[in-house]
């Protein structure tokens, strides 16, 4: 009789064979399947029970948060692993090492540009950078790709522009910001990052398999773990968005330095999607333009959301460097771009 | 979540969740309507690739000739073992965490943000003040009905001070006061719920006690604009403008209870 524990961390592979091999060994399979089943009945079982004990506002407020976050990503998830299984199955790594020059100081600002042909939020992103990555491009390239895609693509910066009516500057401030950003991040990773470790189901799908097997499974797989990732950014930002108090910001708006530094903050903590965080900075209005450029820079290419994501994809040692690295450099661009244009 | 059938049901799960958030009056409480087409479309794709990890044959080649990271030494580089076995485990758990967004919705069922989010978020604040507004709807039966965000932005920006002597009709919930009253207030959403702001009028002349959370409808008027017309910034402590009420009737929550046009879009 096999136990209905849980399977995936009683099976927990000790030697580097066993974790190259993605699926377990004959007769552990069913156990996952039945405790999901199990879950679910005892969920909608114990509704009834439990429905009255959960029903404080503080819980019912992050549970909203949580539910909305996780549902607004997921279409965009799905969106991001489709690119990446459709990468894995169509195109050769050889080509995609081959199809960006060699040479960081061309590759990183091509990669950057091309973010703006994907119109999706950061959720999509992220598997399709890792997806890059293991494919052969250099680390540099899929991570200015990550951080430009979401900023720049034209669905956020028509978003932009409707937030900010009469104010073009904001959208073209916006575009440049975060270019700039995610190319100086790029370039500073060649010299400072030590490459993009890839973590475990990140890995190439086995060899031998057709098109639509290859598709399917690195679509399966890059769904599973970005999106486990992304509910833990989802719980996080939900936790922060209830427990910052209202006010706080009122106090730091005056001081040109505090209320950027303020700004760029709540963006991590906010997780917002990017083609919706031009409208919570147009409302942002005790701040300076500038600041507000600092939101709408820093959102897209740092959040805990992403940050969560990042952690799972890259280990945690990137996790900890990264975003850092990434914070500072996009309130730099943000703050240079706007001193010009602002 | 290591074997492909257990990532299949998975897939199934949260892609049945997709389908019927795509159709559910339900989901206009966490996200926009734009949203429940793409949602369709998410689910049908995760369901596709759900039905194919469970329904597909000869699922199971032998373990070592599943990945061999010496085959792709561009892949493998630089990566110690033991790490990567880590790294795994951890994506293996990871995915169970996608069912949590499904048994919070059917645990707690979470209701549309209501006063309890109002008072702990900041509320839109006014900046400098400017821009003309376009003309008044016509008034319906004695009042001019109109969102609560377009009342407080014609009461902060409007230089021409189009609300003055105008009766209004307004629609949101009631939100406790620091100082025993009400602000009727109501949340705009762009995107989803966590980029939702709240929007609030302080009620004035309303004697009954509303308990939190009652949908009201209020007609009367603005006390007084707070548009300076000089260009310059309302202090944001004082930009909460007063609704002199004459009529407030407690309703049934509108089927969306957000509004989605803050700055008239």
């Amino acid at each position: 009789v096999e136990p209905l524990g849980p399977a995936p961390e009683t099976g927990a592979p000790s030697t580097p064979a066993a974790t190259a091999s993605v699926e377990r060994a004959p007769g552990r399979p069913r156990a996952d399947g039945r405790l999901l089943l199990l879950l679910l009945v005892i969920a909608i079982g114990a509704h009834g029970l439990v429905s009255g004990a959960l029903s404080g506002p503080a819980l019912e407020t992050w549970s909203t948060i949580f539910v909305s976050i996780s549902i607004q990503a997921l279409p965009f998830l799905v969106l991001g692993v489709l690119v990446s299984g459709a990468i894995a199955a169509l195109v050769p790594p050889s080509l995609l090492a081959r199809a960006l020059p060699r040479q960081p100081l061309v590759a990183v600002p091509a990669a950057g540009l091309a973010g703006a042909a994907l119109p999706g939020c950061e959720c999509a992103s992220v598997p399709i950078a890792a997806r890059l990555a293991a494919g052969g491009v250099a680390p540099a390239a899929a991570l200015t790709f990550m951080l430009a895609a979401p900023a720049i693509n034209p669905v956020v910066l028509v978003a932009t522009a409707v937030a900010f009516p009469g104010r073009p500057q904001m959208v073209v401030g916006r575009f440049l910001g975060s270019l700039l950003a995610s190319v100086v991040v790029g370039l500073l990773w060649t010299r400072v990052g030590r490459g993009l470790p890839i973590a475990g189901s990140r890995r190439p799908a086995p060899a031998g398999l057709g098109r639509w097997e290859s598709f399917s499974h690195t679509a399966r797989h890059d769904f599973l773990e970005a999106g486990g990732w992304l509910v833990v950014g989802a719980m996080a930002a939900a936790t922060l968005q209830v427990a910052v108090p209202r006010g706080v910001l009122d106090q730091v708006a005056h001081d040109h330095l505090l209320a950027v530094v303020a700004l760029g903050l709540l963006a991590v903590v906010l997780a917002i999607c990017s083609e919706a965080d031009a409208f919570v900075a147009a409302s942002l209005q005790q701040f300076s333009l500038s600041a507000r450029l600092v939101f709408l820079v820093v959102g897209p290419a740092v959040d805990v959301k992403l940050i969560a994501m990042q952690a799972g994809m890259f280990g945690r040692r990137f996790a900890l460097r990264f975003p850092a690295l990434t914070f500072v450099v996009a309130v730099g661009s943000a703050l240079l771009v706007g001193r010009w244009l602002l | 979540v290591t074997d492909r059938r257990t990532q299949g049901t998975l897939l199934l799960a949260v892609g049945g969740m997709a389908l019927f958030l795509g159709r559910s009056a339900l989901t206009l409480s966490y996200v926009r309507a734009f949203v429940q087409p793409l949602l369709l479309a998410s689910g049908a794709v995760l369901v596709a690739l759900g039905v194919a990890a469970v329904a597909a044959p000869g699922t199971r080649l032998a373990p070592s000739t599943r990945f061999d990271p010496a085959a792709r030494p561009g892949a493998a580089a630089g990566r110690q073992p033991a790490a990567a076995g880590e790294a795994h485990t951890g994506g293996s758990r990871i995915a169970w965490l996608l069912v949590l967004p499904l048994l919070v919705l059917v645990l707690v069922g979470p209701p549309p943000l209501g006063s309890y989010a109002a008072g702990r978020r900041a509320p839109v604040s006014a900046g400098a003040t400017g821009g003309s507004m376009p003309p008044l709807e016509q008034p319906v039966n004695g009042a001019v009905p109109m969102e609560l965000s377009e009342f407080y932005f014609r009461a902060v920006f409007d230089e021409r001070h189009s609300l003055d002597g105008v009766r209004v009709r307004l629609i949101g919930f009631a939100s406790p006061s620091h100082d025993g009253g009400y602000l009727l207030a109501r949340f705009a959403m762009f995107c989803c719920a966590a980029d939702a702001q709240v929007v609030e009028v302080a009620v004035k002349g309303d004697p009954v006690r509303r308990s939190a959370d009652q949908w009201l409808s209020i007609e009367g008027h603005l006390r007084a604009s707070l548009a300076r017309g000089d260009g310059q910034e309302v202090d944001p402590g004082d930009a909460t403008p007063d609704l002199i009420a004459d009529s407030v009737t407690p309703i049934q929550p509108p089927r969306d209870r957000y509004e989605h046009t803050l700055f008239g879009y």
